[in-house]
């Protein structure tokens, strides 16, 4: 896996993943949907695939004495590294927001709770993207629309669960480091959710990968 | 030993199927693989590498069962394809840099003696490559692992006249040098002329032949005639013909000879018989 690890940052790692861990600074936007964040997260990924194909990375890699499944936890990893990447180039971010003494007018604050639903947001972007992806190997188009598709719906749930429940609106909107602190549970909810999902996610691709005729 | 063994390899498409096709090679030989464009020769190639799941049969490889041993036995084999043309952008040397670290035998010393050899520079793209050297890139990179058995789907398809030559002559030396299997697709037989010494000849999907290219191509003889000698019963013997302005020629099988009528019967060269048993 340490080679293969070697190869995902040196030969397929698109620099557009890091050029947009830079956009974590949108956070620092006192009015802002801060979820588009983590969109450019999934787009990063997109343009990773898509260099991938035209790459013809497979054919790279099906020479290689390597097991077909372990392609796909190699990039797993990847999109995971990339993932958590944007999460850590977030934070300082967001304590300099938290300095701005104005409340976000257009969504939730970026406090802890705010990466608590980003988690949940990556992790259905990853049950939805990779393992439509892993269907055929090729296909990233309809992949990338129909985890779009999820994941903004799950943004307006979120969006509006946090006008509406009673613990969201007083504490999940708040970035007093009291309130930050009752915010943890969800962060470690949707740490847990977004694990247990991408691990069912790399399942799901690894299985239809091996079946694949290429 | 059988470097290779393909016992009743099955798979089915929609539209195409491998049928029963079964095949061994022996160590140190060069085997060319033949057959016109859509016949399943680079089906069959992919399935010896796992890149398409066959339906049923079995692969050995060193006498290995493949299925069971895909990681060791991957180590032993280099696969090179003429037309893939993966990371074009990516330099000679960033691609070598990776691969090499998922071979326990990778022979660095050998490695720059092919580069040497073939005159690759590791600065270069690969897009900035002729066909003829990404080829050879690719063969250096089997080589310097000390592949055993090389595999080649169409090598010498987009090359010119000379560097089809000298890739075929560089075959000649690495299976006496080096003592490696070679196992090509082709088709295109004036390759197999050259270097091969046995000869799997597939078409529609199905084994026609698989025997060393003495017997193969001893086993057809070509008829030549004029229009006056061409008669039904001709006809029946031979497994096609063309008419042409001054008569007509065919490919009988050796064994269905000998043949009605004062025609001329040729020893029958590769292409023809490709030429006559697609018609057929």
């Amino acid at each position: 896996m340490k080679e293969l690890m070697y190869k995902e940052f040196k030969l397929s790692m698109h620099p557009i993943a890091y050029i947009f861990l830079i956009l974590s600074a949108l956070l620092c936007i006192p009015n802002y949907p801060y979820y588009v964040t983590f969109f450019y997260t999934t787009l990063g990924i997109f343009f990773l695939f898509q260099g991938n194909r035209e790459n013809r990375d497979v054919y790279y890699m099906m020479v290689l004495p390597i097991r077909k499944r372990d392609i796909v936890k190699a990039r797993f990893y990847l999109v995971v590294c990339i993932q958590l990447a944007q999460v850590i180039a977030c934070i300082p971010f967001a304590f300099i927001r938290g300095l701005i003494p104005l409340n976000n007018q257009v969504g939730i604050e970026a406090n802890v709770a705010f990466f608590g639903l980003a988690f949940v947001m990556l992790g259905l972007f990853n049950l939805v993207f990779l393992t439509q992806y892993y269907k055929s190997g090729y296909k990233i188009g309809i992949p990338f629309v129909l985890s779009n598709v999820v994941i903004w719906i799950f943004i307006i749930i979120a969006e509006t669960l946090d006008h509406i429940v009673s613990y969201m609106k007083t504490i999940c909107e708040s970035v007093t480091g009291e309130n930050m602190i009752k915010q943890i549970p969800v962060l470690i909810v949707g740490i847990l959710i977004y694990t247990a999902i991408t691990i069912l996610a790399y399942k799901k691709s690894a299985d239809s990968f091996e079946k694949l005729d290429l | 030993m059988d470097v290779l063994s393909i016992q009743n390899l099955n798979k089915k498409y929609e539209k195409f199927a491998l049928k029963n096709v079964s095949f061994n090679m022996k160590q140190g030989t060069i085997m060319g693989f033949i057959g016109r464009n859509g016949a399943g020769k680079t089906t069959t190639l992919k399935a010896l590498l796992n890149y398409v799941h066959a339906d049923s049969g079995a692969i050995k490889i060193f006498d290995e069962d493949f299925s069971n041993n895909e990681f060791s036995t991957k180590q032993k084999v280099g696969f090179v394809s003429g037309g893939v043309n993966y990371y074009p952008m990516k330099k000679i040397k960033t691609i070598t840099d990776v691969t090499k670290r998922f071979y326990k035998e990778w022979d660095e010393v050998a490695y720059e003696g092919y580069l040497k050899r073939f005159h690759l520079d590791p600065e270069k793209k690969v897009s900035e490559l002729s066909e003829g050297m990404k080829v050879k890139y690719q063969l250096a990179l089997a080589l310097s692992h000390h592949a055993i058995l090389l595999i080649f789907d169409e090598p010498t398809s987009g090359l010119d006249p000379v560097s089809r030559d000298d890739l075929l002559d560089l075959f000649i030396t690495l299976v006496e040098e080096e003592q490696v299997s070679i196992l090509f697709s082709t088709h295109i037989t004036s390759d197999l002329e050259k270097c091969a010494g046995y000869v799997t000849y597939i078409k529609n999907g199905e084994i026609l032949a698989s025997t060393d290219k003495k017997s193969f191509v001893d086993a057809y003889r070509l008829v030549k005639g004029s229009s006056e000698q061409f008669s039904e019963a001709i006809s029946k013997k031979l497994i096609s013909f063309k008419k042409h302005s001054d008569g007509f020629s065919g490919l009988i099988r050796t064994e269905n000879l000998p043949i009605t009528g004062n025609v001329e019967i040729l020893p029958a060269d590769l292409e023809s018989i490709m030429i006559y048993i697609e018609k057929e």
